[in-house]
Protein backbone atom coordinates (compact mmCIF):
# COMPACT_ATOMS: atom_id res chain seq x y z
CA UNK A 1 0.00 0.00 0.00
CA UNK A 2 2.92 2.30 1.08
CA UNK A 3 4.29 1.45 -2.29
CA UNK A 4 0.89 2.24 -4.66
CA UNK A 5 0.71 6.17 -2.24
CA UNK A 6 4.24 6.39 -2.69
CA UNK A 7 3.99 5.93 -6.51
CA UNK A 8 1.00 8.01 -6.73
CA UNK A 9 2.57 10.95 -4.79
CA UNK A 10 5.48 10.66 -7.20
CA UNK A 11 2.97 10.92 -10.32
CA UNK A 12 0.61 13.87 -9.03
CA UNK A 13 4.59 15.57 -8.33
CA UNK A 14 5.63 15.14 -12.00
CA UNK A 15 1.90 16.37 -13.10
CA UNK A 16 2.44 19.50 -11.03
CA UNK A 17 5.69 20.24 -12.69
CA UNK A 18 4.51 19.39 -16.15
CA UNK A 19 1.44 21.68 -15.85
CA UNK A 20 3.60 24.55 -14.21
CA UNK A 21 4.18 28.20 -15.89
CA UNK A 22 7.57 27.73 -18.97
CA UNK A 23 10.25 29.79 -18.68
CA UNK A 24 9.68 30.14 -22.51
CA UNK A 25 7.69 31.97 -23.63
CA UNK A 26 5.56 31.51 -26.73
CA UNK A 27 5.18 33.77 -29.49
CA UNK A 28 2.75 34.24 -32.31
CA UNK A 29 4.55 31.38 -34.43
CA UNK A 30 6.35 29.34 -31.64
CA UNK A 31 8.24 29.60 -28.77
CA UNK A 32 11.07 32.05 -28.30
CA UNK A 33 13.57 33.11 -26.15
CA UNK A 34 11.76 35.37 -23.38
CA UNK A 35 14.13 37.45 -23.23
CA UNK A 36 14.51 40.50 -25.78
CA UNK A 37 16.88 40.09 -28.88
CA UNK A 38 18.98 42.88 -29.01
CA UNK A 39 18.17 43.61 -32.58
CA UNK A 40 14.67 44.41 -31.68
CA UNK A 41 14.02 48.21 -31.17
CA UNK A 42 11.29 49.75 -28.96
CA UNK A 43 10.57 52.86 -30.99
CA UNK A 44 9.84 53.11 -34.65
CA UNK A 45 13.14 54.83 -36.69
CA UNK A 46 12.11 57.51 -38.42
CA UNK A 47 12.27 58.12 -42.15
CA UNK A 48 11.60 54.90 -42.90
CA UNK A 49 10.73 54.50 -46.49
CA UNK A 50 9.07 51.69 -48.41
CA UNK A 51 10.61 48.99 -50.34
CA UNK A 52 9.50 49.55 -54.00
CA UNK A 53 10.76 53.39 -53.28
CA UNK A 54 13.70 51.76 -51.50
CA UNK A 55 14.17 49.81 -55.11
CA UNK A 56 14.08 52.66 -57.43
CA UNK A 57 16.64 55.19 -55.27
CA UNK A 58 18.71 52.95 -52.90
CA UNK A 59 22.36 52.56 -53.98
CA UNK A 60 25.16 49.58 -52.90
CA UNK A 61 26.15 50.32 -49.10
CA UNK A 62 23.65 52.89 -48.25
CA UNK A 63 22.09 53.04 -44.81
CA UNK A 64 18.57 52.58 -45.73
CA UNK A 65 14.93 52.34 -43.02
CA UNK A 66 12.45 50.37 -44.81
CA UNK A 67 9.05 49.45 -43.99
CA UNK A 68 7.59 46.54 -45.41
CA UNK A 69 5.66 43.20 -44.57
CA UNK A 70 6.77 39.85 -43.85
CA UNK A 71 5.98 37.61 -47.36
CA UNK A 72 6.37 37.69 -50.88
CA UNK A 73 6.18 33.77 -51.19
CA UNK A 74 4.52 30.86 -49.10
CA UNK A 75 7.72 30.58 -47.14
CA UNK A 76 9.27 33.83 -46.61
CA UNK A 77 11.65 32.49 -43.80
CA UNK A 78 14.79 31.19 -44.08
CA UNK A 79 14.43 28.10 -41.70
CA UNK A 80 17.61 28.81 -39.26
CA UNK A 81 19.24 32.08 -40.60
CA UNK A 82 17.27 35.19 -39.26
CA UNK A 83 16.98 36.11 -42.86
CA UNK A 84 13.40 36.53 -44.53
CA UNK A 85 11.84 38.92 -47.65
CA UNK A 86 9.37 41.62 -47.57
CA UNK A 87 6.82 43.42 -49.64
CA UNK A 88 5.98 46.91 -50.31
CA UNK A 89 2.85 47.32 -47.90
CA UNK A 90 1.51 49.38 -50.91
CA UNK A 91 1.17 45.79 -52.86
CA UNK A 92 -2.16 44.37 -51.76
CA UNK A 93 -2.39 40.76 -50.50
CA UNK A 94 -5.35 38.63 -50.32
CA UNK A 95 -8.03 40.13 -48.00
CA UNK A 96 -9.05 37.38 -44.63
CA UNK A 97 -12.82 36.47 -46.29
CA UNK A 98 -10.83 34.80 -49.52
CA UNK A 99 -10.03 32.55 -47.86
CA UNK A 100 -6.38 31.82 -49.23
CA UNK A 101 -4.49 29.94 -46.62
CA UNK A 102 -1.23 31.85 -47.55
CA UNK A 103 -2.25 34.94 -48.25
CA UNK A 104 1.63 36.29 -47.44
CA UNK A 105 2.55 34.81 -50.86
CA UNK A 106 0.40 37.37 -52.58
CA UNK A 107 -0.49 34.71 -55.50
CA UNK A 108 -3.32 37.40 -56.49
CA UNK A 109 -0.50 40.50 -57.00
CA UNK A 110 2.93 38.33 -57.93
CA UNK A 111 3.33 40.88 -61.29
CA UNK A 112 3.92 43.88 -58.47
CA UNK A 113 5.61 41.63 -56.30
CA UNK A 114 8.88 41.34 -58.14
CA UNK A 115 9.37 45.45 -58.02
CA UNK A 116 8.74 45.59 -54.14
CA UNK A 117 10.50 42.78 -52.67
CA UNK A 118 13.69 43.31 -50.62
CA UNK A 119 15.31 40.56 -48.57
CA UNK A 120 16.58 41.00 -45.09
CA UNK A 121 18.85 39.68 -43.08
CA UNK A 122 20.04 40.16 -39.39
CA UNK A 123 23.73 40.65 -39.11
CA UNK A 124 25.98 40.85 -36.29
CA UNK A 125 28.85 43.11 -35.41
CA UNK A 126 31.08 41.56 -37.96
CA UNK A 127 28.04 41.39 -40.56
CA UNK A 128 27.40 38.09 -40.90
CA UNK A 129 23.75 36.82 -40.58
CA UNK A 130 22.50 35.90 -36.88
CA UNK A 131 22.21 31.66 -37.06
CA UNK A 132 18.36 32.16 -34.96
CA UNK A 133 15.37 31.83 -37.16
CA UNK A 134 13.81 35.41 -37.25
CA UNK A 135 10.19 33.64 -36.01
CA UNK A 136 12.02 32.98 -32.75
CA UNK A 137 14.66 35.76 -32.48
CA UNK A 138 12.53 38.67 -33.18
CA UNK A 139 8.62 37.65 -32.41
CA UNK A 140 7.71 38.17 -35.93
CA UNK A 141 5.13 36.04 -38.40
CA UNK A 142 4.04 36.23 -41.89
CA UNK A 143 2.51 39.56 -42.70
CA UNK A 144 3.81 41.28 -39.63
CA UNK A 145 4.72 44.78 -41.05
CA UNK A 146 8.35 45.46 -39.62
CA UNK A 147 11.05 48.67 -39.91
CA UNK A 148 14.90 47.33 -40.40
CA UNK A 149 17.48 49.62 -40.36
CA UNK A 150 20.65 48.54 -42.35
CA UNK A 151 22.68 48.58 -45.30
CA UNK A 152 21.92 48.41 -48.29
CA UNK A 153 23.34 45.72 -50.73
CA UNK A 154 22.51 46.18 -54.36
CA UNK A 155 23.62 43.63 -56.97
CA UNK A 156 23.47 44.46 -61.06
CA UNK A 157 20.27 43.02 -61.14
CA UNK A 158 18.58 45.12 -59.29
CA UNK A 159 18.11 42.75 -56.43
CA UNK A 160 18.02 44.22 -52.82
CA UNK A 161 18.77 43.11 -49.49
CA UNK A 162 19.35 44.99 -46.28
CA UNK A 163 21.77 43.35 -43.73
CA UNK A 164 19.67 44.80 -40.69
CA UNK A 165 20.69 45.49 -37.18
CA UNK A 166 17.86 47.07 -36.07
CA UNK A 167 14.01 46.10 -36.28
CA UNK A 168 11.15 47.78 -35.38
CA UNK A 169 7.83 45.63 -35.28
CA UNK A 170 4.54 47.83 -35.47
CA UNK A 171 2.02 46.33 -33.18
CA UNK A 172 -0.72 44.67 -35.85
CA UNK A 173 -4.03 46.27 -35.22
CA UNK B 1 -12.21 -29.61 -16.36
CA UNK B 2 -11.25 -28.72 -20.23
CA UNK B 3 -11.91 -30.43 -23.00
CA UNK B 4 -8.74 -32.22 -24.74
CA UNK B 5 -6.78 -30.39 -27.34
CA UNK B 6 -7.10 -33.17 -29.49
CA UNK B 7 -10.41 -32.64 -29.27
CA UNK B 8 -10.97 -29.09 -31.29
CA UNK B 9 -8.60 -30.20 -33.88
CA UNK B 10 -10.73 -33.52 -34.75
CA UNK B 11 -13.54 -31.56 -34.94
CA UNK B 12 -11.94 -29.89 -38.04
CA UNK B 13 -10.94 -33.14 -39.47
CA UNK B 14 -14.50 -34.57 -38.96
CA UNK B 15 -15.73 -31.87 -41.83
CA UNK B 16 -12.94 -30.98 -44.13
CA UNK B 17 -14.88 -29.49 -46.90
CA UNK B 18 -16.19 -27.10 -44.84
CA UNK B 19 -12.90 -26.45 -42.51
CA UNK B 20 -11.06 -26.29 -46.24
CA UNK B 21 -13.99 -23.45 -47.34
CA UNK B 22 -13.59 -21.61 -44.12
CA UNK B 23 -9.73 -22.14 -44.16
CA UNK B 24 -9.69 -20.56 -47.75
CA UNK B 25 -11.98 -17.26 -47.11
CA UNK B 26 -9.88 -16.71 -44.09
CA UNK B 27 -6.67 -16.91 -45.65
CA UNK B 28 -8.16 -14.73 -48.53
CA UNK B 29 -9.12 -12.22 -46.02
CA UNK B 30 -5.76 -12.03 -44.60
CA UNK B 31 -3.90 -11.84 -48.38
CA UNK B 32 -6.10 -8.71 -48.73
CA UNK B 33 -4.60 -7.51 -45.58
CA UNK B 34 -1.53 -8.29 -46.57
CA UNK B 35 -1.47 -6.37 -50.16
CA UNK B 36 -3.14 -3.32 -48.77
CA UNK B 37 -0.22 -3.32 -45.60
CA UNK B 38 2.15 -3.84 -48.38
CA UNK B 39 0.95 -1.00 -50.67
CA UNK B 40 1.33 1.80 -47.72
CA UNK B 41 4.91 -0.03 -46.21
CA UNK B 42 5.98 0.30 -49.61
CA UNK B 43 5.06 3.50 -50.30
CA UNK B 44 6.44 5.06 -47.06
CA UNK B 45 9.59 2.87 -47.49
CA UNK B 46 10.10 4.31 -51.06
CA UNK B 47 9.52 8.22 -50.00
CA UNK B 48 11.51 7.63 -46.67
CA UNK B 49 14.56 6.19 -48.29
CA UNK B 50 14.59 8.77 -51.27
CA UNK B 51 16.36 11.71 -50.13
CA UNK B 52 19.88 12.73 -48.91
CA UNK B 53 20.25 14.65 -45.73
CA UNK B 54 23.31 16.55 -46.94
CA UNK B 55 21.47 17.07 -50.77
CA UNK B 56 20.04 20.77 -51.22
CA UNK B 57 17.89 20.86 -54.19
CA UNK B 58 17.31 24.25 -56.01
CA UNK B 59 14.43 24.79 -58.20
CA UNK B 60 11.48 27.37 -60.02
CA UNK B 61 9.70 29.03 -56.84
CA UNK B 62 6.56 28.77 -58.98
CA UNK B 63 5.99 25.54 -59.69
CA UNK B 64 4.98 24.63 -56.10
CA UNK B 65 6.32 21.05 -55.24
CA UNK B 66 6.71 19.71 -58.44
CA UNK B 67 9.61 19.63 -59.62
CA UNK B 68 8.55 18.31 -62.92
CA UNK B 69 6.81 21.77 -63.67
CA UNK B 70 10.37 23.81 -62.75
CA UNK B 71 12.14 25.58 -65.32
CA UNK B 72 15.40 27.74 -64.01
CA UNK B 73 17.90 29.63 -66.09
CA UNK B 74 20.98 27.22 -67.51
CA UNK B 75 23.14 29.48 -65.37
CA UNK B 76 21.72 28.62 -62.10
CA UNK B 77 24.32 25.87 -61.71
CA UNK B 78 27.34 28.39 -62.02
CA UNK B 79 25.90 30.91 -60.16
CA UNK B 80 25.26 28.45 -56.79
CA UNK B 81 28.83 27.42 -57.07
CA UNK B 82 30.48 30.58 -57.42
CA UNK B 83 27.78 32.23 -54.30
CA UNK B 84 27.96 29.10 -51.99
CA UNK B 85 30.63 28.18 -49.43
CA UNK B 86 29.46 24.92 -48.05
CA UNK B 87 29.07 23.20 -51.26
CA UNK B 88 31.26 20.16 -51.37
CA UNK B 89 34.11 20.69 -53.49
CA UNK B 90 36.52 17.20 -54.37
CA UNK B 91 39.90 17.35 -56.76
CA UNK B 92 38.27 20.52 -58.22
CA UNK B 93 35.21 19.25 -59.10
CA UNK B 94 32.49 21.25 -57.33
CA UNK B 95 29.22 18.62 -56.42
CA UNK B 96 26.97 20.09 -58.18
CA UNK B 97 24.25 18.26 -60.45
CA UNK B 98 22.29 20.28 -63.37
CA UNK B 99 19.18 18.05 -63.89
CA UNK B 100 16.38 18.29 -66.70
CA UNK B 101 13.54 15.83 -65.53
CA UNK B 102 10.20 15.38 -66.74
CA UNK B 103 7.70 12.82 -67.53
CA UNK B 104 6.89 11.98 -71.24
CA UNK B 105 5.46 9.13 -73.22
CA UNK B 106 8.47 6.43 -73.51
CA UNK B 107 7.59 3.08 -75.98
CA UNK B 108 9.71 0.30 -76.12
CA UNK B 109 11.06 -2.07 -79.19
CA UNK B 110 8.01 -4.02 -78.84
CA UNK B 111 5.81 -1.33 -78.61
CA UNK B 112 4.33 -1.47 -75.61
CA UNK B 113 5.09 2.14 -73.04
CA UNK B 114 3.39 4.70 -71.31
CA UNK B 115 4.50 7.81 -69.20
CA UNK B 116 7.99 7.38 -67.86
CA UNK B 117 9.84 9.62 -65.94
CA UNK B 118 13.29 11.08 -67.51
CA UNK B 119 16.35 12.63 -66.25
CA UNK B 120 18.90 14.35 -68.03
CA UNK B 121 21.75 14.13 -66.38
CA UNK B 122 25.60 14.93 -66.24
CA UNK B 123 28.91 13.21 -64.74
CA UNK B 124 28.50 14.86 -61.95
CA UNK B 125 25.40 13.43 -60.49
CA UNK B 126 26.36 10.36 -59.25
CA UNK B 127 28.81 12.53 -57.16
CA UNK B 128 25.59 14.05 -55.68
CA UNK B 129 23.07 10.97 -56.11
CA UNK B 130 25.17 8.67 -53.91
CA UNK B 131 22.46 5.93 -53.50
CA UNK B 132 22.70 5.52 -57.01
CA UNK B 133 24.38 2.70 -58.51
CA UNK B 134 25.52 0.87 -61.89
CA UNK B 135 24.53 -2.85 -61.49
CA UNK B 136 24.61 -3.28 -65.35
CA UNK B 137 25.92 -1.91 -68.55
CA UNK B 138 27.78 1.11 -68.76
CA UNK B 139 26.81 4.53 -68.25
CA UNK B 140 25.38 6.07 -70.95
CA UNK B 141 26.76 8.30 -74.05
CA UNK B 142 25.65 10.08 -76.17
CA UNK B 143 22.10 8.92 -77.44
CA UNK B 144 22.32 5.98 -75.14
CA UNK B 145 20.04 5.76 -71.63
CA UNK B 146 20.48 3.80 -68.39
CA UNK B 147 17.40 2.45 -66.49
CA UNK B 148 16.11 1.99 -63.22
CA UNK B 149 15.02 -1.27 -61.81
CA UNK B 150 11.40 0.12 -61.48
CA UNK B 151 11.70 1.75 -65.23
CA UNK B 152 9.81 -0.88 -66.87
CA UNK B 153 7.27 -1.12 -63.93
CA UNK B 154 6.51 3.22 -64.31
CA UNK B 155 6.42 2.61 -67.87
CA UNK B 156 4.01 -0.26 -67.97
CA UNK B 157 6.16 -2.46 -70.03
CA UNK B 158 8.17 -5.83 -69.32
CA UNK B 159 11.82 -5.96 -67.97
CA UNK B 160 12.64 -8.26 -70.71
CA UNK B 161 11.83 -4.95 -73.31
CA UNK B 162 13.58 -2.63 -70.75
CA UNK B 163 17.48 -5.03 -70.60
CA UNK B 164 20.85 -3.60 -71.77
CA UNK B 165 20.98 -3.79 -75.11
CA UNK B 166 17.07 -2.74 -76.16
CA UNK B 167 16.40 0.49 -77.30
CA UNK B 168 13.33 2.83 -76.31
CA UNK B 169 11.78 6.11 -77.90
CA UNK B 170 10.84 8.96 -76.25
CA UNK B 171 11.28 12.82 -77.41
CA UNK B 172 10.79 11.63 -81.28
CA UNK B 173 14.09 9.45 -80.42
CA UNK B 174 15.49 6.24 -80.20
CA UNK B 175 18.12 5.69 -77.42
CA UNK B 176 19.95 2.78 -77.00
CA UNK B 177 19.90 1.01 -73.57
CA UNK B 178 23.30 1.09 -71.71
CA UNK B 179 23.56 0.13 -68.29
CA UNK B 180 20.75 -0.52 -65.29
CA UNK B 181 20.99 1.12 -61.79
CA UNK B 182 19.61 0.71 -58.24
CA UNK B 183 19.25 3.23 -55.75
CA UNK B 184 18.72 1.75 -52.64
CA UNK B 185 14.64 1.49 -53.14
CA UNK B 186 14.62 5.47 -53.90
CA UNK B 187 12.26 7.15 -56.49
CA UNK B 188 15.34 7.24 -58.65
CA UNK B 189 15.13 3.39 -59.37
CA UNK B 190 11.68 4.23 -61.42
CA UNK B 191 12.90 6.89 -63.90
CA UNK B 192 15.17 6.49 -66.92
CA UNK B 193 18.47 8.79 -67.37
CA UNK B 194 20.03 10.11 -70.00
CA UNK B 195 23.06 12.42 -71.12
CA UNK B 196 21.47 16.68 -69.97
CA UNK B 197 22.73 18.01 -73.44
CA UNK B 198 21.38 15.04 -75.16
CA UNK B 199 17.90 15.56 -73.40
CA UNK B 200 17.81 19.31 -74.04
CA UNK B 201 18.67 18.86 -77.43
CA UNK B 202 15.47 16.52 -78.00
CA UNK B 203 13.38 18.52 -76.25
CA UNK B 204 14.64 21.66 -77.53
CA UNK B 205 14.84 22.98 -73.99
CA UNK B 206 17.95 25.58 -72.95
CA UNK B 207 16.54 25.45 -69.52
CA UNK B 208 17.04 22.96 -65.94
CA UNK B 209 14.33 21.43 -63.85
CA UNK B 210 16.43 21.48 -60.77
CA UNK B 211 19.95 22.25 -59.32
CA UNK B 212 21.22 19.04 -56.65
CA UNK B 213 24.18 20.32 -54.52
CA UNK B 214 25.47 17.95 -52.48
CA UNK B 215 26.59 20.21 -49.06
CA UNK B 216 29.71 19.67 -46.52
CA UNK B 217 28.55 17.25 -43.46
CA UNK B 218 26.63 19.29 -40.91
CA UNK B 219 27.15 22.41 -43.08
CA UNK B 220 23.45 24.43 -43.12
CA UNK B 221 20.76 24.48 -45.68
CA UNK B 222 19.92 28.10 -44.81
CA UNK B 223 22.57 29.27 -46.95
CA UNK B 224 21.42 27.68 -50.05
CA UNK B 225 17.75 29.35 -49.42
CA UNK B 226 19.31 33.34 -48.37
CA UNK B 227 20.57 32.53 -51.88
CA UNK B 228 17.53 31.91 -53.30
CA UNK B 229 15.36 34.70 -50.72
CA UNK B 230 18.54 36.95 -51.92
CA UNK B 231 18.31 36.59 -56.10
CA UNK B 232 14.54 37.29 -56.29
CA UNK B 233 14.91 37.60 -60.13
CA UNK B 234 15.82 34.13 -60.41
CA UNK B 235 13.08 33.26 -58.57
CA UNK B 236 14.41 29.92 -57.15
CA UNK B 237 13.51 28.01 -53.50
CA UNK B 238 15.90 25.74 -51.69
CA UNK B 239 14.81 22.70 -50.10
CA UNK B 240 16.54 19.99 -48.51
CA UNK B 241 16.04 16.79 -50.03
CA UNK B 242 14.81 15.09 -47.23
CA UNK B 243 12.45 17.80 -46.88
CA UNK B 244 11.35 17.76 -50.30
CA UNK B 245 10.39 13.67 -50.05
CA UNK B 246 8.87 14.58 -46.57
CA UNK B 247 6.65 16.69 -47.82
CA UNK B 248 5.84 14.26 -50.51
CA UNK B 249 4.98 11.90 -47.72
CA UNK B 250 2.65 14.31 -46.25
CA UNK B 251 1.04 14.98 -50.59
CA UNK B 252 0.26 11.20 -50.06
CA UNK B 253 -0.88 11.06 -46.50
CA UNK B 254 -4.89 11.00 -47.99
CA UNK B 255 -3.73 7.80 -50.11
CA UNK B 256 -2.32 6.26 -46.74
CA UNK B 257 -5.29 7.07 -44.75
CA UNK B 258 -7.63 5.82 -47.17
CA UNK B 259 -5.43 2.38 -47.71
CA UNK B 260 -5.52 1.95 -43.78
CA UNK B 261 -9.60 2.01 -44.17
CA UNK B 262 -9.22 -0.27 -46.90
CA UNK B 263 -7.64 -2.40 -44.34
CA UNK B 264 -10.39 -1.68 -41.80
CA UNK B 265 -12.77 -2.46 -44.05
CA UNK B 266 -11.56 -5.57 -45.32
CA UNK B 267 -10.63 -7.02 -41.74
CA UNK B 268 -14.67 -6.05 -41.32
CA UNK B 269 -15.76 -8.01 -44.04
CA UNK B 270 -13.46 -10.53 -42.83
CA UNK B 271 -15.32 -10.64 -39.45
CA UNK B 272 -18.59 -10.98 -40.84
CA UNK B 273 -17.86 -13.40 -43.26
CA UNK B 274 -16.09 -15.60 -40.31
CA UNK B 275 -19.63 -14.56 -38.19
CA UNK B 276 -21.51 -16.40 -40.81
CA UNK B 277 -19.51 -19.12 -41.13
CA UNK B 278 -19.00 -19.99 -37.62
CA UNK B 279 -22.60 -18.83 -36.81
CA UNK B 280 -23.39 -22.04 -39.25
CA UNK B 281 -20.64 -24.26 -38.22
CA UNK B 282 -21.64 -24.09 -34.86
CA UNK B 283 -25.43 -23.91 -35.57
CA UNK B 284 -25.27 -27.82 -36.97
CA UNK B 285 -23.74 -28.70 -33.65
CA UNK B 286 -25.96 -27.39 -31.44
CA UNK B 287 -26.52 -31.15 -29.79
CA UNK B 288 -22.98 -32.26 -29.36
CA UNK B 289 -22.67 -29.38 -27.67
CA UNK B 290 -25.66 -29.81 -25.49
CA UNK B 291 -24.22 -33.54 -25.22
CA UNK B 292 -20.64 -32.03 -24.17
CA UNK B 293 -22.74 -29.79 -21.31
CA UNK B 294 -24.81 -32.78 -19.95
CA UNK B 295 -21.90 -35.12 -19.32
CA UNK B 296 -20.36 -32.56 -17.38
CA UNK B 297 -18.23 -30.17 -19.87
CA UNK B 298 -18.91 -26.22 -18.23
CA UNK B 299 -19.93 -24.20 -20.58
CA UNK B 300 -16.18 -22.37 -20.57
CA UNK B 301 -14.94 -24.98 -21.33
CA UNK B 302 -16.63 -25.90 -24.27
CA UNK B 303 -16.46 -22.23 -25.37
CA UNK B 304 -13.32 -22.12 -25.05
CA UNK B 305 -12.77 -25.48 -27.28
CA UNK B 306 -14.47 -23.78 -30.18
CA UNK B 307 -12.48 -20.91 -30.19
CA UNK B 308 -9.33 -23.18 -30.25
CA UNK B 309 -10.76 -24.44 -33.39
CA UNK B 310 -11.52 -21.04 -34.68
CA UNK B 311 -7.85 -19.58 -34.27
CA UNK B 312 -6.64 -22.82 -35.24
CA UNK B 313 -8.10 -22.34 -38.09
CA UNK B 314 -7.51 -18.64 -38.55
CA UNK B 315 -3.92 -18.98 -37.22
CA UNK B 316 -3.38 -21.49 -40.42
CA UNK B 317 -4.75 -19.46 -43.04
CA UNK B 318 -2.75 -16.38 -41.47
CA UNK B 319 0.42 -18.49 -41.96
CA UNK B 320 -0.21 -19.93 -45.23
CA UNK B 321 -1.27 -16.32 -46.52
CA UNK B 322 2.12 -15.29 -44.60
CA UNK B 323 4.00 -17.61 -47.17
CA UNK B 324 2.67 -16.60 -49.85
CA UNK B 325 2.75 -12.76 -49.59
CA UNK B 326 6.48 -13.36 -48.68
CA UNK B 327 7.47 -15.34 -51.51
CA UNK B 328 5.16 -13.97 -53.99
CA UNK B 329 3.90 -10.88 -53.22
CA UNK B 330 7.15 -9.47 -51.48
CA UNK B 331 8.86 -7.09 -54.08
CA UNK B 332 6.24 -6.75 -56.48
CA UNK B 333 6.34 -3.56 -58.50
CA UNK B 334 3.60 -1.46 -58.34
CA UNK B 335 2.99 1.70 -60.48
CA UNK B 336 2.11 4.94 -59.08
CA UNK B 337 2.07 9.05 -60.13
CA UNK B 338 5.16 9.49 -58.61
CA UNK B 339 6.94 6.41 -60.25
CA UNK B 340 6.55 2.76 -58.87
CA UNK B 341 7.48 1.12 -55.54
CA UNK B 342 7.95 -2.46 -54.49
CA UNK B 343 5.08 -3.57 -52.28
CA UNK B 344 7.18 -4.16 -49.10
CA UNK B 345 5.71 -7.51 -46.70
CA UNK B 346 7.85 -6.29 -43.73
CA UNK B 347 7.38 -7.14 -40.09
CA UNK B 348 4.62 -4.52 -39.52
CA UNK B 349 2.80 -5.96 -42.19
CA UNK B 350 3.22 -9.38 -41.07
CA UNK B 351 1.81 -8.40 -37.55
CA UNK B 352 -1.01 -6.41 -39.04
CA UNK B 353 -2.17 -9.51 -41.08
CA UNK B 354 -1.19 -11.90 -38.61
CA UNK B 355 -3.28 -9.95 -35.77
CA UNK B 356 -5.92 -9.91 -38.21
CA UNK B 357 -6.22 -13.12 -38.97
CA UNK B 358 -5.87 -14.41 -35.12
CA UNK B 359 -8.38 -11.41 -34.72
CA UNK B 360 -11.09 -13.03 -37.06
CA UNK B 361 -10.52 -16.45 -35.17
CA UNK B 362 -11.21 -15.25 -31.65
CA UNK B 363 -14.03 -12.71 -32.72
CA UNK B 364 -15.59 -14.74 -35.38
CA UNK B 365 -15.77 -17.46 -32.87
CA UNK B 366 -17.14 -16.22 -29.94
CA UNK B 367 -20.94 -14.69 -30.74
CA UNK B 368 -22.24 -17.43 -32.60
CA UNK B 369 -20.62 -20.04 -29.57
CA UNK B 370 -22.29 -18.16 -26.77
CA UNK B 371 -25.59 -18.45 -28.67
CA UNK B 372 -25.41 -21.79 -28.51
CA UNK B 373 -24.22 -22.54 -25.08
CA UNK B 374 -26.88 -19.91 -23.81
CA UNK B 375 -29.74 -22.86 -25.08
CA UNK B 376 -31.05 -24.91 -22.93
CA UNK B 377 -29.64 -28.20 -22.72
CA UNK B 378 -32.81 -30.16 -22.35
CA UNK B 379 -34.16 -28.30 -25.19
CA UNK B 380 -30.80 -28.30 -27.83
CA UNK B 381 -30.13 -32.40 -26.79
CA UNK B 382 -33.64 -32.94 -29.19
CA UNK B 383 -32.38 -30.49 -31.67
CA UNK B 384 -32.56 -31.69 -34.88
Amino acid sequence: MKTVNGLTLMGLSFLAVGCGPSEVASGPNGAYSASKSQYLVDSEPSDAIPVGKARESIEDGQDVTLVGLIGGSSDPFVEGLAAFTIVDPKVPCCAPDEGCPTPWDYCCTQDQVKDNIATVKIVDDSGRPVVHGARGLLGVKELSTVVVHGKAIRDDQGNLTVAANKVFVRPSN
Amino acid sequence: MLLPWEYGVRNLARRPVRTALTLAALATVVMLVFVVVGFIRGLEKSLAVSGDENVVLIYSVNSEENIENSSISARTPSLLSASLDSVVKRFGVVHVSPELYMGTRVKTEVGDGGLGLVRGVSLTTPLVRRSVKLIEGDWPASGEVMVGRLAAAKIGSSEAAMMVGKSIDFEGRVWKISGQFTAGGAAFESEVWCGLSDFQTSTKRQDLSLVALLLSPGSNAAEADLFCKERTDLELRAIRETDYYASLQQHYKPVRLLAWCVVLLVSAAGIFAGLNMMYGAVAGRVREIATLQAIGYRRRAILISLMQEGVTLSATGSLLSGVIALTLLNGVAVRFTMGAFTLRIDSVAILVGCGVGLLLGVVGTLPPALKALRAEVATSLKAI
